[in-house]
This record gives C-alpha cells, structure tokens and sequence, in this order.
C-alpha cells in the first residue's frame, strides 16, 4: 500500500557545500540517500515529494560537518498482510515462484499455488494448469494475497498466495507472444 | 530379641525370592549379621546403632535397584525416622518380623501376596511420617568424621561378590574383626568396599582372601563421598506401548523404534522397527547355502519387508499367529514381520527411552497408509522440554472432546496450562494437560526452530500439514517441515547451524579424494559441498570425517583478461553454463573462483567458475591493476615514443639511438634516475626468499629495490639482481646500463646544474616514477617555465636547451670528452651526436643552426620520455604532447635560440627535415 508521508530526517552535510547551493544541495543529498531505501516502519520510500522544513543546521566538532534536520514528504510502499497486488514473476522454480512488485520481492511456494497447477521445468520453467490454459513463468504478471512479511533492514521480503479466488495470473507473455 | 536370628531368617528369605543378583545384597548382609553378632557380644553401644540403620538403608537400597531411588530414599527416612525414635531396634525388630513370620508358612501363597504388598507398602508409610522431617535434620545425619569409614579395596575383578561373601562369613567365624559392613556394587567392578573405624581393622580382615591381594592398595573414601557410593540414581521411566524408543545396539543401533507390547516381568519389550533385513543374504542362510562370511560393518539399509518379495528370493515364509495377542505375523526364519514391520524382542536395557526425538522423517516412514499423522504427534509430546508453552502463544487441542478448539495460552502451571479459547462463545479459561496441547501456527507466521533436526532455522510458515508446518527458510529460500512444537514465533532471522567441528558454511573444503568443494549446507551430521567442477554443479554429501582440511590460503587468480581476481571481488562471469551470472569471489582454489551470486537461489547462491571464464567487474583491484598497466606501459613508450616522436618528421638512422640515448639522457638528468625507471614496475622475483613474488617497486635504494608484493600486500626489500621485469623491458634497461658507467663521473661534476635544472628536470624526472597524481604535479609546472621561454626567458628548457645551465656544463663537458672513447657514448651508431656536444660550445655562432636542434633534440627527447607517459594518462598528455613537441617544432613560432656565447629569439619559420629551425 502507498502513503504519502511526512518523515523527518537528520542529514549531514559536508562543509564543501555551503554557499548559495546549499539547500539544493541538502535536497539532492537527502533524495539520494533516502530514496529506494526501506523501513520496517514505513516501507519503501518510493519518492520524496516536497521538503517540508529544513531546521537550523549544527556543526560538528572535529568534522566541520553541519547536522540537519530535515522535514520531507515523501510516498513509501509498505505491503501489508493481506493485502492484494500485482506483481511480475522474475523466477520459477520448483519451489514457487518469486515475484516483483517494485522493490518488493514475493514468494510464492508451490503449496500456495492452485493445486492443479503443475512445475515443468526446462528452458523456461513454469506452473502450468492441467489444461495448460494458465500458465505462470517469468514475466507473468501475477495477482496475489500477502500472507506473510518479513523486514530486514534493506528490503521486506513477502510470501505470497494465489491460491485464492480472483488471484493469479494477469497477463501472459507467452500469450501475448 | 534376637536380633540376628532374625536377620538371617530374612536373609533365607531373601534368598529364595531374589536372584542370584541379590547376592550383593546379602555381602552386606553378611556383614550385618556378623555386627549382629558382635551386637550381641559389645551390647548396644550407640554408634552401632546407627551403623545398624545405616545397614538397613543399604539393604533397602539394593532391593530398590531396579524400583527407583524414590524408596531408597523412603527408606533413609525410616532410617532418620529410627533414629529419632526412642527405641530403634525394636522398629526395625517389628518390621523383621512382618518379614519373617508370613514365611514362617511358605505354602500359603495368597499370604505370601498379602506380606509382599505390606512390604512394599512399608516405605510409603513411612514416607508419610517422614514428611516433617526437615532438611537440616537430614544433614546431621550424613555421615561426619566420627563416622567409622568407607575404604575402597582391590580384589579380583568379576570376584567382587564372592569377596563380600567371604568376608562375611569370616566376620561370622571370628567375632574379633573389626570391621562393621562389607559392599560390594554391582556396576563398580573391581573394588568392594569395606567399613571400617581403621585401615588396619580392613588389612586384617582381607588378610587371606584369596581375591584380595595382599599388596592391593587400600584407599579411604573421603567423607564427604561416602553418601555417593551407596547413592541409587535410576531413571525409572514408565514404558507404555506406542512410545518411540531408540535401539542402543546391534544393527538397528540408532533406529527409531515404537513399542508395541512391554513384558514388565522379564524385562523385555516387544517393538516395531523397519527392519534391515539382506534378503539375499537371509535366504542364503535359509536354504543352507555356504556363503563368505559378511563384512559386519555393511548394514542393510532399513526397508519394509515385503512377503512377495521375500518369496521371489525362495524364502519360505509362514504366517502364524501370536497366541498372546491373536495377531498375525509373517514368521521368517525365526523373525517376525506385520505390515512390512519387524517385531522384535529386546531388552529393556537395549533401548533408550529417554531423549528419542524422532525426526520428521523417521515419523513419516512408519507411517502407514491411513494412518493418522497427528495421533504418533501426539506420544511425542512426552519429551518436551520444560517450559514449553508460554504465555500468549497460539494452541490447539490434540485430545480430548475439546479437539481442534484454537485459544491462547494465559498461563502455565508445571503440567497445565490454563487456556482462553479463540472461540466468543467460550468465555473462560480452560484448563488443560500440557500433554493435550499442541502450538499452533498461521501461514505467514515468522518462526524460529527450537528443536530437532533444523534447530536454529528461521522462516516463515508457507503451509500447516496438520502438526507439520511447512516452512520457508530464510537464507536457504528452501522449504522445511518441521513439527509445530518445535517451533516458536520469533523475528529473528537465522539459519540454523552454520558449523560442525572446524567446518562453517561457506568455507573451503579438500575432501578425501583431493577434491575440494564449498560448504553451501550445513546438516545436522553432514556437509553439502558444491564441487569445485567448473560448468558442473556437482554436489557431495559428506560427513566431517570424509573432510580433509580447510583450504584457507589467500590466493588470487587471472580472469579472462588477465586481470587478478582475488577474494571479494566482484566478477561476473562471461562464458559456460552460468554466463551472466554475477557476484563476489568468495573463494580461490586451482584457479576456480567460487562466486557467491545473491540473486542465485541454488546452492545457497554460489557457483563456481573457471577464473579464465570470468571477467572482473569494476572492483578496487581492478582499478589498481589498470593503474600499474597504465604506468608500466607508458614507461616502454617512455624508450619507444620519442623514437615515434622522431619517425614523424621521417628521420631514420639516429632515430634508435637518439631515442635511446634521451631515455638514458633523461636519467642521466638525475642522479640515480635510471635506476628510478623500474620504480613502480611490475617485477618478479626470481630468487631470494620471496622467489616468485611479483610485485610493484617502489624505491630503488642503491643494491636494493623495495618491491610491493602483490600478494602479501607487504613492501619487502630485495637485491637488484634478484628481480625480473615482467616485461622485457627490463632488458634494454640493462643493456643501456654500461654506458652510465662511463657517464656516472658526470654527474657529480654535474650537480651544480641541478639547481637550476630542478625546476624541470626534478618534476621531469619524477613522474617518469609514474604515479599518476606525480604526473599531474609534475607537468603543471612546466607549462610556466614554457610560457616563459617564449618570453625568451632562456634556462628554462632542459639542460641543453638552456644557455645558462648549459655553459656551466660546457667545461664539464669538455673533459667529458676525455674519457668519451670507448664509452656507451661513441658506441652509439650513427649519430652525429658523439661530436655534437663538443661541437656545441665550440660552433660558432654564425651557425647556429646546427647546435639548435642538436641540442634541442637530446633535449626533447630528455623531456620526451614523460609525454608518452602522459599519453597513457588520458587527461593531460594530448596537451602536454602537444606541447613537447609543437611548440617546438611548429612553424611561426617565437622561439630561443640558445647558445654557448648566448641567446638568439626568433620565430621558427619552417620545420626542417634536418630538425632545423629558421
């Protein structure tokens, strides 16, 4: 799920960079820092939006360098149990699959796919229907209910399910091909 | 009362219902009766007494072996109970003679039952009027200093009864030996035990036995560990059918095995076990056939036995019924077979009850078809560690009525476990058996495993199979089924064990078979090792035995462009079955690279790839590596481009020399310079201690080079002569050393030019050191001195360039010439140059021509040797070159003409073949 958020955030800067730039330069310095980073909080920071405050900066002994603190809008990603998305599958194996949706990587294990879905491995590995009407390889976008999360300081980590009603496969590239 | 009439009756008694086993026992008895004896003879003193209770509690002890140490403590406290009675002897005298009377009439059998129960029933009571009793009044009576002593002596091993016996009867035959109990243990072979007040009265009583040597040592045992020796510690564990046990021995040692039929009397226990049955071998040995005695060590693997099978071998297999149980049994060759099972009869003693934890595996494999999964689950809760439910945590029923009903656990009392059912319409707590509960799990739920074989693994739980979970490991992205009571929620993330022995997961290994390999898994008794087969994932399975040791050496290798790979970087990997693939080396063995990609699920995400198929990417080493190319190659065109420089204007035959002579020229400028040209090279070592290294020099210090080891990342100090470029370049560099022999008296004689040839030459020379930065310093200030000899501001450019620097040296030069003769100088084929530097000073002006370019060229190679360099440094050379050469050479261009009686500005109006300005 999206939010639009305020955080707030130290930053340090460097001396080399004041002069007329230097809030340009806290900008540009907070977004490269903070953006793509993840939270267990708050998720994915997806983008930031605005800048909201720039309090006043304190210098450091020793270092020179100026602490900021730095008020910032910014849109995170935060899945959520339960929570329905849509993702792309970047990897079959027999075990499940994994899939993406943006910077968040979701599992889904071969227990938690239909039943009548089957892996046939080979070039390009899949979990294919008896029928062989669906179809779930890399590149399928899928449809799928969180059932678990797991943060680490750098990603969150996802299972997912589609065994479900309305879950699934989306799109075929094999379809589309 | 006689007391030890009495006691012998009992003994009598004794000796009838008990096995041989007893024996013991009546080794200490025997004692007894002899202090009976003397009892009798010393009247009751008070010590004796107690010593009478002691016996008592040994005795009790002894019959209690196989009932428990709970009796023989009952019976300590009748002991201490004794003591606190007034008159002891006639309780114990009461109890004898509850013994004895009852036997008194042997034939009555239904008596007989009635005494053995009122027997049996005696501790209990006691126990009862024990409970008062407090712990300080227990310590009083241990056993203090005043207390006669144990002494601990030798005999004969497998003897130790009979000694006990025959100590006995001596004490009986000679009232005068004064030793107060004789033991003998069952487990403790060798020794008996003797109490006695002194050694003495202990040597005087085993003098003349036959299993006690004479010389055998007689050791006391310290007071403080005498309550030890007599101390009983059994683990009575009740063995009811459906309980897992393991076999302690013979082949099926280890196997999980589940009681079917427990036989109290004899000892034995009927269990079900999956047999390892040879069928080849079996009916070989049915049917009489001489086969080569087996290999004891080859046991079969276990496997159900199938009769059809079993008939196909010709083995007669008979079908029987049990007459205890009325079931059926498929009989072969003495064994018994149901539903593919053996039946077999063990001892008690060959099985271990306690710590049996069966594994997932093991449970599925005696699971039968239909068979209800959760039901076995349900006996494995017998061996739960303590404390395992805990408040909050998630159960489910397993038995009762109550069955499948989800709660929470609100508290935990020893064995029960008060629980809020999930349930609204059940509002209050229940209280259940901690034996009925079992944890509970949800999908997507974070664990940590607590127990079993994957103890330590985290994951997240993908499935619930009844009481299996299925889980998603963390690390290994692998599922595993562990059972949901031996899992815990947590948000710790792990991946269970990482080592065995010396071994840690991803460490190098050498197997037996000189193959080496990656820990990639570590199991509960084995390693995965990926192989180190380059194109292949070949995976092992090998116990800590079968691993040699752990290959540890630093060592790097050359990817497919030739640069060193060493651990850590970064590669990717260009060419085989893993093209494309990219991660860190984490290992370096023969020139494989295991490299550990993290977007690979495999194999805990490593491959292993020849370096050679590689490529590095990016990385500090690469970087490094590029940089000594980049300044070792330069320095070849350090000697090779002024030659380039001087092919342009198309002029041949000095051209070698002239480049030759400006490289060694330039050196020539410093002192020691030449000697600064292999500074930074790539060098081998080829001898010496450090024979093979290749590293970077980093100074020349007269005999002695200190080169930067490649490898060691260390600066050693090694001999000229034991160094070899990795390039050849390091042969013209030897080859041009004789002829700075001949210029060496120069330089000193030089030195007062350096002044004012510093500014050029100093910054000049050093880069030709090659460092990069050094470069950058080193040019920058030459386009100033440049600018200002365009300004015709002489002195400026070089050594011959310049007048004032040059006159200085003129007288320099001229005896010079002297030992010119036979130098490097004269054998310089072809140029005119021999004569040029006489020729300068003395040419007159009239011609200044000639002496202008002459000694600009030396002069431009002598500058020369750095543009190259700085070609090879992207930023500045195409200026600087630009520089070096066309200020000089370009047409219309102001320039000195420097002289020995002067200088001359003019502009240069055309560039001559001849290296001649206008």
């Amino acid at each position: 799920m999206f939010f639009h958020i305020v955080l707030e955030r130290n930053m340090q800067l460097h001396p080399r960079h004041f002069g007329p730039h230097l809030r340009d330069k806290l900008v540009a310095k907070l977004m490269k820092d903070v953006e793509g980073t993840c939270s267990g909080r708050h998720g994915f920071v997806v983008a930031i939006t605005g800048v909201e405050d720039i309090g006043k900066g304190l210098i450091r002994e020793g270092t020179g360098f100026v602490t900021f603190p730095v008020k910032y809008q910014c849109v995170v990603f935060r899945p959520f149990k339960g929570e329905i998305l849509e993702a792309v599958v970047t990897m079959v194996n027999k075990m499940g699959f994994f899939a993406e949706a943006g910077p968040v990587q979701i599992f889904v294990s071969n227990h938690l796919i239909p039943d009548d879905m089957e892996f046939q491995s080979g070039d390009v590995p899949n979990y294919t229907t008896s029928d062989g009407s669906v179809k779930i390889q890399k590149e399928s976008e899928v449809r799928l209910k969180i059932i678990g999360t797991r943060v680490d300081a750098t990603e969150i980590f996802c299972i997912g399910t589609i065994k479900d009603d309305f879950l699934g496969v989306i799109s075929d590239p094999g379809a589309a091909v | 009362m006689g007391r030890r009439r009495e006691d012998e009756e009992e003994e009598e008694e004794e000796g009838a219902y008990y096995s041989e086993e007893e024996e013991e026992r009546r080794g200490g008895k025997g004692s007894r009766g002899g202090r009976g004896k003397r009892s009798r003879v010393e009247s009751f003193i008070d010590d004796a007494a107690s010593e009478d209770e002691e016996e008592e509690e040994e005795e009790d002890d002894d019959e209690d072996y196989d009932g428990g140490g709970g009796r023989g403590r009952a019976s300590r406290r009748s002991f201490i109970d004794d003591a606190r009675a007034d008159n002891p002897d006639e309780n114990v005298g009461r109890i004898s003679r509850l013994h004895s009377n009852p036997m008194e009439e042997e034939d009555d059998t239904e008596k007989m039952a009635a005494y053995i129960l009122r027997r049996y029933k005696e501790p209990s009571n006691f126990d009862y009027v024990d409970e008062e009793l407090t712990e300080v009044e227990q310590q009083a009576l241990l056993p203090s200093v005043n207390d006669p002593k144990l002494w601990m002596v030798k005999c004969a091993i497998g003897h130790e009864r009979e000694t006990a016996i025959c100590l006995m009867q001596k004490f009986i035959d000679r009232p005068d030996l004064q030793i107060i109990s004789v033991v003998a243990l069952e487990h403790l072979k060798n020794y008996i035990y003797v109490e006695a007040e002194k050694e003495a009265h202990v040597k005087e009583a085993c003098k003349g036995l036959r299993n006690i040597f004479t010389s055998a040592k007689i050791t006391m045992v310290p007071t403080r560990e005498m309550t030890d020796v007599l101390s009983v510690t059994s683990k009575s564990v009740d063995l009811s059918s459906d309980t897992w046990v393991r076999m302690k021995l013979g082949i099926y040692k280890g196997d999980l095995a589940k009681v079917v039929d427990v036989d109290d009397m004899r000892h034995k226990v009927i269990v079900k076990i999956i047999p390892r049955i040879d069928l080849q071998a079996l009916s070989n040995k049915l049917n009489d056939l001489d086969v080569a005695k087996k290999k004891k060590s080859l046991v079969p693997p276990p496997r159900f036995f199938s009769v059809d099978e079993a008939r196909e071998m010709d083995i007669r297999v008979e079908r029987k019924r049990d007459r205890n149980s009325g079931e059926y049994f498929e009989v072969v060759g003495g064994l018994m077979f149901k539903d593919g099972f053996l039946h077999k009869t063990v001892s008690r003693k060959s099985i271990s009850i306690q710590n049996v934890r069966p594994s997932l595996d093991e449970l599925e494999r005696f699971r039968g078809v239909g068979d209800d999964m959760n039901e076995d689950m349900a006996s494995l809760f017998i061996n739960r560690k303590k404390g395992h439910f805990m408040k909050g945590d998630a159960v489910v029923v397993v038995k009762g009525d109550l069955k499948n009903l989800l709660g929470h656990v609100e508290k935990v009392e020893d064995d029960t476990v008060h629980m809020r059912p999930k349930r609204p319409d059940l509002l209050s707590t229940l209280v259940f058996s901690e034996k009925d509960l079992c944890k509970h799990f949800n999908p997507g739920d974070h664990v940590k495993v607590v127990s079993g074989v994957r103890e330590g693994a985290t994951g997240m739980v993908v499935k619930l199979e009844g009481h299996v979970l299925i889980i998603l490991s963390d690390t290994t992205k692998e599922h595993i089924r562990v059972f949901a009571d031996h899992v815990v929620e947590s948000s710790e993330i792990t991946t269970g064990i990482t080592r065995i022995g010396d071994y840690e997961l991803h460490d190098l290994v050498l197997l037996g078979d000189l193959s080496f390999g990656i820990i990639v898994r570590v199991e509960s008794e084995a390693f995965q090792v990926l192989k180190g087969v380059p194109e292949k994932l070949e995976l092992v399975l090998v116990t800590l035995r079968e691993i040699k040791c752990k290959i540890d050496r630093r060592t790097s290798a050359e990817d497919s462009k030739g640069n060193i790979v060493s651990t850590k970087d970064v590669v990717r990997v260009i060419d085989g079955k893993f093209k494309g693939k990219q991660g860190s080396v984490e290992h370096i063995h023969k020139g494989i690279l295991f490299i550990h990609d993290r977007h690979y699920l495999e194999h805990s995400g490593f491959i292993c790839a020849k370096a050679r198929s590689c490529f590095l990417v990016g990385g500090s080493i690469g970087n490094s590596r590029g940089m000594g190319m980049d300044t070792a190659d330069p320095r070849h065109g350090a000697f090779r481009s002024p030659a380039r420089i001087f092919e342009s204007p198309g002029r041949l035959p000095p051209r070698g020399p002239y480049a030759n002579f400006g490289g060694r020229f330039g050196r020539g400028g410093r002192g020691g310079r030449g000697n600064d040209a292999l500074v930074s090279k790539c060098i081998k070592i080829k001898s010496g201690p450090y024979k093979g290294y290749r590293g970077r020099v980093k100074e020349v210090n007269g005999a002695l080079v200190r080169v930067e080891l490649d490898s060691l990342m260390k600066i050693v100090a090694v001999k000229r002569e034991d160094i070899a470029d990795t390039d050849t370049v390091a042969t013209p560099l030897r080859e041009s050393r004789p002829s700075w022999g001949s210029e060496t008296p120069m330089h000193p004689s030089r030195t007062p030019l350096r002044p004012i040839q510093t500014p050029m030459w100093e910054p000049g020379a050093t880069p030709d050191g090659t460092q990069t930065p050094i470069h950058n310093q080193a040019w920058a200030p030459m386009s100033p001195p440049r600018d200002n000899q365009e300004d015709g501001n002489p002195g400026t450019w070089g050594t011959w360039g310049s007048s004032p620097a040059y006159q200085p040296g003129t007288p320099v030069v001229k005896p010079y010439e002297a030992p010119t003769p036979g130098s490097g100088w004269a054998t310089i084929p072809g140029s005119g140059f021999g004569d040029t530097p006489g020729n300068a000073p003395t040419q007159p002006t009239a011609q200044p021509v000639t002496p202008i370019p002459t000694s600009y060229l030396p002069g431009t190679p002598g500058g020369q040797p750095m543009t190259p360099g700085n070609i090879g440094m992207d930023i500045m050379s195409p200026a600087i070159g630009d520089e070096g050469e066309s200020n000089w050479l370009l047409p219309e261009v102001l320039v000195n003409v420097s002289r020995a009686d002067g200088s001359t500005s003019g502009v240069v109006k055309e560039v001559l073949p001849a290296a001649g300005m206008k």
